[in-house]
């Protein structure tokens, strides 16, 4: 009775020492292995993407970064010459103040993603804002106009919107990953606090399993009905290497790198960061040190 | 197959961070190397440090002068070995001067001037650590023959004591204290004068009249008392003061003291004291005196108001040496609770790190829940929380006015501060009219504390949505309590009083929290399913 009760605790302190919690990610992974001085090279979209491309990482076209007030007609000027596009903040979380532009109207003007008009004026408007520190507690920040991602059919299909990837690396090693695709109840964002579904994906094979979404397992997308496990992600020997060139090409030991999956050049990463969730955990039904203990196998080339 | 893991990282690294473990161990053992040191070798008991009950008295006198030459004079208490006055302030009167003499073995502080306006508003506070004592009388002790002739004007009668009186002196033979030793006499004495039933009555009784009616107040009581005493030739005065109890009072209180065997014991016939007197009894002055005295054309009131604490016994205090600490705060004229809120803010920050990073619960802030916690000590626990409510409703509703504005940060910050200023301070009128008294005192809240306050709910409430925010300041709200709680824990606030250096273990505490590692409770939760039937893979 005693013994089978100690061995029932056993097992969940054995589990428990495999599950990180904010804690235990802050001391034994991120203080130890990265810098404090080095988040805001990180943080700051920019920046890391110059990082990344130097290093020769593929990441998507930067069509203009906007850091100064008056340039900002400068920054929608240039937009004339593009039907889609994404308008971003370099430093602002959770998909806050990004507007995803799809095609133009017949009248000039864009169309969002969510189906909104935007007229040049309220563009320059938004950049205006985002290069004010409207979303990023009245810190001045850069606006950045980059390419919209064709993504790759499989993962076209399987959303209706894409959706990207998370990829964690330490020290070189990407260990676990997960799948994050946006639903029309997150509002067309990956961030999945804000509801999008996580799906696990397993690190060696890239073939995605179980679904969560707020927590609840599910098996179908609920907007296109697709089944979500199961799927054989593509080019993903191409998203470890990836991931890979992303963690050292910035000067981060542990961090989470966002992959998106274009449909003819394959991965290519939109940021890093320098704390990732823990979240992934529970997609996953993996504690990240059971992730880094059962580590990830060579590929054979 | 072949696999690559990425090292386990720190498990031996953690081993080997001796720094980390000097430092634990120099905040561990300094601390109780200083207590023991002033235990073992200083002699530094704890009992000299338990507690005591401290008093503050303020005194407010209202005089309408009209313009006019006016004196107003009142005994105010010394020290003596049955109480420590301290921390005495009065307040700068406009066109009157103070000063305070001596006048026998009591004090007069005397208010005067030449042209004294209506409404001068006079403010002498003061504050009393007194130590309740009782005597034990030798029952054989003799009444003496003689006394010193300093003890003489102790043993005549007076106008309103009438010691020579017939009726006084056939009293005495009649309850049989005119012979047989001091303690039968004087017990006599207090028998028949603590039996008579107490008529509330305000005015003076002299002796002769307490004894014919049979009844009388506490000045009647203590003439007679008195009268009885001298008779048999016991050396007797009365004594004058306050009774201590928490809030606003006019009525002071006359008891008696006897000479026996050099001692002046007392005796307090109204409320049954016999040879003692309880720690609330504050001795304003000794003779049969009236408390105040004032020039005769001015409308004179005044009022006594009592509040009281528990403070660390003086030896504490002194304990401190060189670091003097409490010397300091007399000094600067602060109070000295403040001085106990600001050694007990650490405990508090300790608090919010532990809800924080061991149970996982959001606040606003490190340190807020701790300063909430403080600013509450002054209106209790249940007004400050409901103060934090009101600020936060004020801001709900300035936000939602101004969110169609589409203003900059810091300016709308800036507007929301003037919503909680106006809030308060409407709040505070509407509760003054509707007669919640605790409640207005909700504007003496810190405004700085209740604007940081503000802030933090404005961002969580623009950056992370209307149910974080609610589940943020939920957080907040325990955990103001839980600080409330231990900042205000007596015991805790001795012990830091007494040994200062307890702080250390509190960064030791830190240093300890800063390297834990452990599941959060609220992740013991949120990772459920992996710790319960997660599959291990």
């Amino acid at each position: 009775m005693i013994s089978a009760f100690l061995a029932k605790l056993r097992v969940l302190l054995a589990k428990r020492e495999s599950v990180y919690g904010i804690n235990r990610r802050n001391v034994e992974l991120v203080y130890a292995h990265n810098q404090r001085g080095d988040y805001p090279t990180a943080d700051d979209k920019d920046l890391c993407k110059r990082m990344l491309a130097e290093c020769g990482v593929p990441i998507p076209r930067t069509l203009h970064v906007c850091a100064n007030l008056y340039e900002a007609h400068l920054a929608v000027d240039s937009l004339d010459a593009y039907d889609d596009f994404v308008v971003k903040p370099a430093n602002s979380s959770g998909g806050n103040g990004i507007i995803v532009i799809k095609r133009r109207n017949p009248n000039g003007t864009w169309e969002g993603s969510g189906g909104k008009s935007y007229t040049k004026t309220a563009l320059q408007r938004h950049i205006a804002n985002i290069v004010f520190g409207a979303f990023s507690n009245d810190e001045a920040d850069k606006a950045i106009i980059e390419e919209r991602v064709n993504f790759h059919p499989i993962l076209q299909e399987l959303s209706g919107d894409g959706g990207d990837l998370r990829v964690l690396v330490l020290k070189g090693i990407p260990f676990q990953a997960m799948l994050r695709l946006p639903t029309t109840a997150s509002g067309g964002r990956a961030n999945l606090h804000q509801g999008a579904i996580g799906v696990a994906v397993d690190i060696d094979s890239g073939k995605t399993g179980q679904a969560q979404i707020s927590g609840r397992n599910l098996e179908i997308h609920p907007d296109t009905g697709k089944q979500l496990s199961g799927i054989q992600l593509p080019h993903w020997v191409r998203v470890l290497e990836t991931a890979k060139a992303a963690a050292a090409a910035v000067p981060l030991g542990y961090l989470g790198v966002d992959i998106l999956m274009e449909a003819t050049r394959g991965p290519l990463v939109v940021e890093v960061n320098a704390r990732p969730g823990l979240e992934i955990q529970n997609v996953n039904n993996c504690g990240i040190g059971s992730a880094m203990e059962k580590g990830i196998r060579v590929p054979t080339t | 197959m072949e696999r690559v893991v990425p090292k386990p990282p720190v498990a031996s690294r953690r081993d080997l961070d001796l720094g980390y473990r000097l430092t634990l161990a120099f905040f561990v053992i300094a601390p109780t190397v200083l207590v023991a040191y002033k235990l073992l070798v200083n002699d530094y008991s704890l009992s000299k440090i338990l507690p005591r009950r401290d008093f503050s008295v303020t005194l407010t006198m209202n005089l309408d002068g009209h313009d006019g030459r006016a004196n107003v004079e009142t005994f105010v208490p010394r020290s003596d070995e049955n109480q420590v006055i301290a921390e005495t302030r009065s307040n700068d009167v406009a066109n009157m001067q103070v000063r305070t003499e001596s006048a026998g073995a009591n004090r007069i502080s005397v208010w005067s001037g030449a042209s004294v306006p209506d409404e001068t508003l006079i403010v002498y506070s003061f504050g009393v650590l007194p130590t309740g004592r009782s005597y034990r009388i030798d029952p054989e002790l003799q009444v003496p023959a003689r006394y010193p002739s300093a003890l003489s004007s102790y043993l005549v009668g007076s106008e309103a004591i009438q010691v020579d009186s017939p009726e006084v002196l056939q009293t005495l033979r009649k309850i049989g204290a005119d012979e047989g030793p001091l303690l039968h006499r004087i017990q006599k004495i207090y028998d028949l004068t603590s039996g008579f039933p107490i008529r509330p009555f305000k005015g003076m009784t002299d002796a002769l009249t307490a004894l014919r009616l049979g009844e009388a107040s506490c000045n009647g009581k203590s003439r007679l008392f008195v009268a009885l005493a001298r008779a048999t030739g016991i050396p007797a005065r009365l004594v004058g003061g306050l009774i201590m109890t928490s809030g606003s009072k006019r009525i002071s209180h006359q008891w008696v003291e006897a000479y026996v065997a050099g001692h002046w014991v007392p005796f307090g016939p109204t409320n049954d004291h016999f040879a003692k007197v309880p720690e609330r009894y504050l001795v304003l002055y000794r003779g049969d005196e009236s408390l105040f005295r004032h020039s005769s054309d001015i409308n004179f009131d005044y009022s006594y108001n009592i509040s009281s604490k528990m403070v660390p016994a003086p030896e504490a205090r002194t304990a401190f040496g060189a670091f003097n600490l409490w010397a300091l705060f007399d000094r600067l004229e602060m109070p000295f609770g403040l001085l106990q809120t600001i050694l007990m803010l650490p405990v508090g920050a300790l608090i919010v790190v532990f809800f924080r990073n061991v149970i996982g619960m959001p606040t606003y802030g490190t340190f807020l829940p701790a300063l909430i916690a403080a600013a509450a000590k002054g209106t209790g626990l249940g007004w400050g929380m409901l103060s934090v409510i009101m600020i936060i409703g004020a801001v709900s509703i300035a936000r939602w006015l101004m969110q169609r504005l589409h203003l900059l940060h810091s300016p709308s910050l800036a507007i929301l501060l003037t919503a909680v200023v106006a809030s308060m301070l409407l709040s505070s009128l509407a509760a003054e009219q509707m007669g919640l008294s605790q409640l207005a005192r909700v504007s003496f809240f810190p405004i700085a504390v209740m604007a940081i306050a503000a802030e933090r709910f404005y961002l969580s409430l623009a950056e992370r949505g209307v149910r974080d925010a609610i589940t943020q300041l939920t957080g907040t709200l325990v955990v103001v309590a839980a600080c409330f709680v231990v900042m205000n824990s007596l015991a805790l606030q001795i012990l830091v009083s007494g040994f200062p250096e307890v702080m250390a273990y509190v960064v030791a505490a830190n240093l300890y929290l800063g390297r834990w590692i452990g599941l959060r409770v609220s992740e013991y939760l949120r990772f459920r399913g992996l710790l319960g039937t997660g599959v291990e893979a």
